[in-house]
């Protein structure tokens, strides 16, 4: 009997409470609703609102320190995220600034014919550079044009920025260019805009500068001339270099007393260790020769 | 729960607290994208150690507190909560479950259970759009009160224990026999 009446009390409970939830639901809904309940809400807010309030500031260190955690989690996880993002974008970059920078070096390579004392009718290859030494004291590299497109031995080699050596060995598909700074060179040169002639030559433990030798002592050579390529007229030895080609800028002058000439110091124009992209001059100029050259 | 005025107050306190801390407090933190929420936990311990008519009126009470608090659809919050707190009530009365991690499982199902119910309210009053979002923060959020269970029952059991005809999880222990003592030979025979 009892447990009955428990069970009654029990579902007379929860139907009240139900149709109480349906009858504020209805109320708030209907039409006429808004009065009565939402003063009472306005009522509830205004006296829990300064409690909200203090319980809001009263936890705020609690958030923050659950937020931190949260914080750092997260940041981990977006760390990880971002460090896959800036590999893949660091390879994208180097492709784009690859690209880019053989673009420039072709740019150059086309604009140099367009220079002023450049030789005319030259045909040139464009090729690209696919092997160098890793030591700064390289003085070779290999480019992927060979035989089979018109390059052979003794070919001049320049870059967009100026001359960079000669070709010295040729296979079908590629060749190995022997650089200015070879021990071994000798190009026969002009300072311009003064005309006085020499050789110019790799300077002895030191890769990168070019030494202009053979200037006579009485020649006045001026800091930041322009030293090009002599070309020379002599009928016996025709120039594997033709007349114009820049070499380099003069960085300095040794002038020594019991010495007959002057030496001059040559800053390249090609970056020799960097040049990416060739081109190899492979008919000589019309009516060009010349009297010096490489070894 | 030994309806008396001083077990009456020691709810209402609750439903208070829990409320505001709820609104105030721990509304505005964010643990793995989802939001811990006491009210179902404390309708749940109440559905476990008092059974479904005082969960049933507690639910019913913070719903309607939040509802008004909130500004939202008053009732049906309410609605949800006291059908929550009777169910799990009603399952305690029924199944009688006594182990000491059963508020896992309980805060687990009755959050669910809160958050289905909301879902279907809303959807039936507002028409909501139910997203992936909206089911990845219900999970989450269930997650996050299986969690925070044993604390927050612990905390309302004591709040309630004077109040309490039974204690399940006191009986659980009072289940296990006496150990047995005495020489090693006589253990678990009659003498």
């Amino acid at each position: 009997m009892g447990e009955r009446a428990a069970i009654r009390r029990r579902r007379a409970t929860l139907a009240v409470l139900v149709v109480a939830s349906l009858g504020l639901l209805t109320v708030f809904f209907g039409d006429s609703a808004p009065s009565g309940l939402t003063a009472v809400q306005r009522g509830v807010q205004v006296v829990l609102s300064p409690i909200e309030s203090g319980a809001s500031r009263a936890l705020k260190p609690f958030r923050d320190v659950v937020g931190w955690a949260g914080a750092v989690v997260t940041a981990k996880g977006e760390n990880e995220r971002l460090a896959d993002e800036v590999t893949s974008l660091r390879g994208q970059l180097a492709r784009i600034q690859t690209t880019g920078r053989e673009v420039e070096e072709l740019r150059a390579l086309a604009s140099l014919p367009r220079r002023a004392g450049y030789p005319d009718g030259v045909r040139t290859v464009t090729s690209r550079v696919i092997g160098r030494s890793p030591t700064v004291w390289y003085s070779k590299v290999q480019i992927d044009r060979g035989s089979k497109d018109g390059v052979a031995l003794d070919q001049p080699v320049i870059t967009g920025a100026g001359l960079l050596g000669k070709v010295t060995q040729v296979t079908g598909g590629s060749a190995v260019v022997t650089l200015i700074t070879d021990d071994s060179s000798s190009v026969s040169a002009t300072v311009m805009p003064g005309g006085s002639g020499g050789v110019v030559k790799p300077e002895v433990g030191r890769p990168n500068d070019l030494l202009l030798d053979f200037i006579d002592r009485g020649d006045r050579i001026r800091r930041g001339s322009m030293v090009v390529t002599a070309g020379t007229t002599s009928s016996r030895l025709e120039s594997l270099f033709p007349r114009g080609i820049p070499i380099g800028r003069v960085r300095r002058v040794d002038s020594d007393e019991v010495e007959l000439y002057q030496r001059v110091h040559i800053e390249p124009f090609a970056d020799l260790r960097k040049s990416d992209m060739v081109q190899v001059l492979t008919s000589p100029p019309e009516a060009d020769t010349a009297e010096v050259s490489i070894r | 729960m030994i309806p008396t005025a001083g077990a009456v107050g020691r709810v209402a306190g609750l439903v208070v607290v829990v409320t505001v801390l709820q609104v105030a407090g721990l509304s505005s933190l964010r643990v793995f994208g989802a939001t811990p929420d006491l009210v179902p936990l404390v309708v749940g311990a109440l559905a476990l150690f008092a059974g479904s008519v005082p969960s049933a009126l507690t639910g019913f009470s913070i719903g309607l507190l939040i509802d008004l608090l909130l500004g939202q659809s008053v009732g049906a919050s309410a609605l949800v909560l006291t059908l929550v707190g009777y169910a799990a009530g009603r399952y305690r009365d029924v199944r009688d479950p006594a182990h000491g991690l059963v508020p896992i499982p309980y805060a687990a199902a009755v959050t669910a259970g809160y958050w289905v119910g909301l879902a279907a309210v809303s959807f039936l009053l507002d028409r909501p759009s139910i997203s992936p979002f909206v089911l990845r923060e219900m999970l989450v959020t269930v997650l996050l009160n299986a969690a925070l269970a044993l604390p927050v029952f612990a905390l309302v059991r004591r709040v309630l224990r004077p109040s309490l005809r039974e204690d399940p999880l006191e009986r659980q222990r009072r289940r296990r026999g006496p150990r047995e003592t005495g020489p090693l030979g006589l253990r678990g025979l009659e003498v």
